[in-house]
């Protein structure tokens, strides 16, 4: 038995990793640049101050970027080709390397766009030094704002739009000296780009090996040792958020599947012992209606029209879990939070209950078409002996596989219902994260899920080798 | 006469045709399929039954027929004349004008009923033509003409998602079933060889493509899939090199000892990771780094993360029917594996996949309202079930907002899990005579 589960375990490690890989990818495609967004988007403008003040903005960064790990390599290699650059990684700011990226494929000449790349930045720093008056004020703005765009741009046809604009308001004032050096060499460089254009090197494939100093392993690292990143939002570690929100989304499901199959084994073999009759139609017929009702449909259907005075039926509360104050005793507290319980579970369980006691009575119908039933019944054992004794074991075999499936359902159908309800589960952290774009929480969350759902097929697993004999353990 | 509808009756003997007469024995999955018939057909012609265009207008003598023209804008073919351009339809001077049943299209803004008008309470209208029979919503529009492209949209999501799923996971399902862990049998060299060529082939395809497939995914759909299906090909086509070149090099003794590759074990483990992430969590993360949001997308996504089920069945389906003496005979003659697999064993294979197809459908429309009523994923300009649906949670008021479009997703949820049930039960061998 120990053998098997942790066998079971073992096989869990793959799968993890496979979660682990898909998980990170998603993150790594999410939108926005995460440094600006832990730095709290806060957009140096360099519009005043001198290159000290720009260099200090730039350090910023950098030592986010650091503290994020993002100056490391994204994974254990990479599969590209011969004109980018194994080093590119290095350039932290996202979107000026995505543009960079951009130039390589078209262009192919790493050495060139480099130079071409350092002389914009260059001009940053010739403009932000230069003595500020009167003939400065109107090119020196044309200047920086082209320098920014140039940073971001790829098209031929706006790239040399910018650059000649630059280099016409270079000429507009005497103190545009250094200026003027850094735009002609900026415009030289970028023909210099156009002129040793070699993107044939975009075809040859190339792979690159960086080791296990990447993005990826530093970031399942921190994962296995429950360090999850902060929080854009509130700069919370995500750990802390995510302890307080688990209980909830654990409590509200283990009370749905328990309660399910608590009532979906008897009713299930009621219905399949009176099979045909009308009770077991009925009973079919609401539960298949149960099984379809979409529950976010009751859900707001309960919301307008059993909390709000609008139709004279204010019973229950709309949101939230209650106020729980020092001096309550256990039984208000249970009962507080009960109350508050009370329809976001009358929302989950029919859908489950539905699931459940249908394949149960599926089950118990297939059971008693088994010879030894008959035989059972042939030696002349009651009725109630048939079913209880050599029908029911057997006809829960198939309830606890479906555990397996049941539990990422509950979970993902409790994320709907936490919203609606404002239950400070899972679900709940992971909407309010994903419309405030808070990828770490968002994609710490989902590999949460992924987690308890992987424990479920565990349990399940080690369950089903419980109740069936026939079942090797080997 | 009589004895050749006897013959006619012997011969109907095919395992679809049983299929079909237990089908029909079914009557609630007969009436489900009737429904879903009216509503299909309602969602497809939604723009002719909905419009906030008139069917046939004439304006200062000029004869029109908008909401055909209209079809044709949207398609492409076609462009508004000058005068028509940018028009309230409604405030037009006509000298002869045939309106749609329900004038009002799901997007059009009834001002002067604005903030939720009850169905029953007074309206402001000029006539009983203009009533908005299903009340409107916070920003005038129209109810009834929601839920009726609503339906469209509903129909879209679960014929699109599901076809995508149904391509992967015939896929995926044929390879682990057919092949199981020990059948499929691989020359060392093939083996090596086809690993190395994925690489290029993929460089190929879609590395070296990326930036031309992004680029016009932002200008058309169309184009995108265009482009795509050239990228398939590229990739098809560099495949073929590493198998061709096996043929003569597997003839060397090493190289062409051959190995058990073990398909259904890598296809389970894929499977086992999909299904471990909860496929709402999974579909939102997904949804939440595509910048322009859009009911394709959706449509795509819902496919890409649904075709577990029906790889699993029909897996389950090939493992009991790839043992089964027509497969072997056909083994025996020497049939390709590949014609095996397509022409053997997966059609015998299918009928599992339909039930599967069938629950698949109504969950992706579940799924798809679910994350427009939580207005993830899909542009808020857009009018479904879902979005509806979400609107009531912020009027408690407006119970018709709350009862129509969720009435709307169970019915056609509950059409689609009848469908299925009805199957299984006349796929059951054991309710054959």
């Amino acid at each position: 038995m120990f053998k098997y589960v942790l066998k079971r375990v073992v096989i869990f490690i793959p799968t993890l990793i496979l979660i682990s890989i898909l998980t990170f990818a998603l993150s790594k495609m999410a939108p926005g640049d995460p440094v600006k967004l832990a730095l709290g988007n806060t957009e140096q403008s360099g519009e005043s101050g001198g290159s000290g003040e720009k260099m200090a903005g730039e350090k910023a960064y950098r030592a986010m970027a650091e503290q994020l790990g993002l100056t490391l390599p994204t994974f254990y290699f990479d599969f590209s080709n011969a004109a980018l650059p194994d080093t590119l990684y290095r350039m932290v700011k996202k979107g000026e390397r995505d543009n960079l990226e951009r130039l390589i494929s078209m262009y192919g000449n790493w050495p060139q766009i480099e130079a071409y790349f350092h002389s914009i930045k260059q001009l940053e720093f010739a403009l932000l030094d230069t003595k500020q008056d009167s003939t400065t004020y109107a090119p020196g703005r044309i200047i920086r704002e082209n320098t920014g765009r140039l940073l971001l741009e790829y098209k031929d046809r706006n790239v040399a739009r910018y650059v000649a604009e630059i280099t016409e308001a270079s000429k507009q004032s005497p103190n545009f000296n250094n200026v003027r050096i850094a735009a002609d060499k900026l415009a030289a460089n970028y023909a210099a780009v156009k002129a040793k254009a070699t993107p044939g090197k975009n075809n040859i494939p190339a792979i690159h090996w960086y080791g296990t100093k990447n993005q990826y392993h530093r970031w399942l690292t921190n994962f296995l040792s429950f360090d999850f990143g902060i929080s854009y939002v509130d700069k919370r570690p995500v750990w802390s958020k995510i302890k307080e929100a688990m209980p909830w989304t654990l409590l509200v499901n283990v009370i749905v599947i328990f309660l399910s199959y608590i009532l979906a084994v008897p009713l299930g073999i009621a219905s399949a012992r009176n099979k045909d009759s009308i009770p077991d139609r009925i009973t079919t017929f609401i539960l298949f209606i149960f099984y379809s009702l979409p529950t976010f449909w009751i859900a707001t259907m309960l919301v307008i029209f059993t909390t709000t005075d609008e139709y004279g039926m204010n019973w229950f509360p709309t949101f939230g879990l209650g106020e729980v104050t020092p001096d309550m005793n256990a039984l208000e507290v249970f009962s507080e939070r009960g109350f508050h319980l009370l329809l976001p579970l009358f929302c989950l369980i029919p859908g489950r209950l539905a699931y459940l006691s249908r394949q149960m009575r599926g089950a118990v119908l297939s059971i008693f078409r088994m010879d030894y039933i008959r035989t059972a019944r042939a030696k002349g054992l009651s009725e109630e002996k048939v079913v209880w004794i050599h029908a029911f074991r057997n006809s829960l075999i198939p309830l606890i596989t479906l555990f397996a499936g049941i539990f990422p359902a509950a979970i993902s159908g409790a994320f709907i219902i936490e919203i609606i309800f404002s239950i400070p589960g899972m679900g709940q952290v992971a909407y309010v994260a994903l419309v405030a774009r808070d990828y770490p929480m968002v994609f710490t969350v989902m590999m949460f899920s992924a987690f308890l759902t992987l424990i479920g097929t565990l349990v399940a697993d080690v369950m089903y080798a419980l109740v069936d004999p026939r079942i090797s353990y080997k | 006469m009589a004895d050749k509808k006897n013959i006619r009756k012997e011969e109907d003997q095919s395992y679809w045709a049983i299929v079909r007469r237990q089908f029909r024995k079914n009557t609630s999955a007969v009436w489900s399929l009737r429904v879903l018939t009216f509503i299909f057909i309602l969602g497809m012609s939604a723009d002719f039954i909905a419009n906030e265009k008139p069917y046939y207008a004439v304006i200062e003598g000029k004869t029109y027929f908008p909401v055909f023209k209209g079809v044709g804008v949207d398609l492409g073919v076609a462009q508004w004349p000058k005068e028509l351009s940018n028009v309230t339809w409604r405030e037009l001077k006509y000298d002869k004008v045939v309106w749609a049943p329900v004038p009002y299209s799901s997007t059009t803004n009834d001002f002067k009923n604005s903030d939720y008008k009850s169905p029953l309470g007074e309206q402001n209208i000029e006539s009983g033509r203009w009533r908005h029979r299903l009340g409107t919503d916070n920003l005038g529009r129209d109810v009834l003409a929601g839920m009726i492209h609503g339906t469209r949209i509903a129909m879209l999501v679960g014929v699109i998602s599901m076809s995508i799923a149904l391509v992967i996971g015939l896929f995926f399902g044929a390879l682990s079933g057919y092949f199981g862990d020990n059948r499929m049998k691989v020359s060392r060299i093939r083996i090596v060889l086809n690993i190395l060529f994925l690489y290029f082939a993929w460089f190929f395809a879609f590395t070296t493509r990326s930036y031309l497939l992004a680029d016009v995914l932002k200008v058309s759909f169309l184009g995108f899939f265009f482009q795509f299906f050239i990228s398939l090909l590229i990739f098809g086509g560099i495949m073929l090199i590493p198998n061709l070149l096996a043929i003569p090099l597997k003839k060397i003794n090493f190289l062409g000892k051959t190995i058990e590759v073990p398909v259904d074990i890598l296809v389970s483990r894929l499977i086992e990771v999909l299904e471990s992430v909860p496929s709402l969590l999974l579909i939102l993360s997904i949804v939440a780094i595509i910048e322009k949001p859009s009911i394709f997308i959706v449509m795509g996504i819902i496919g890409l993360t649904g075709w577990t089920g029906i790889a699993r069945y029909l897996r389950a389906e090939l493992l009991k029917v790839r043992s089964l003496e027509y497969i072997e005979a056909a083994q025996a003659l020497g049939f390709p594996e590949w014609r095996i697999i397509l022409r053997h064993a997966v059609p015998n294979a299918l009928t599992p996949v339909l039930i599967s197809v069938s629950f698949g459908i109504a969950s992706a429309i579940l799924t798809e309202s679910g994350l427009s009523f939580l207005g993830i994923g899909v542009p808020p300009e857009q009018v479904t079930w879902g979005s509806m649906l979400s609107l009531a949670r912020g009027y408690p008021q407006a119970w018709w907002i709350a009862i129509f479009p969720g009435f709307a997703i169970f019915i056609t949820v509950t059409i689609f899990n009848l469908i299925g049930d009805g199957l299984t039960e006349a796929m059951d061998p054991r309710l054959k005579q």
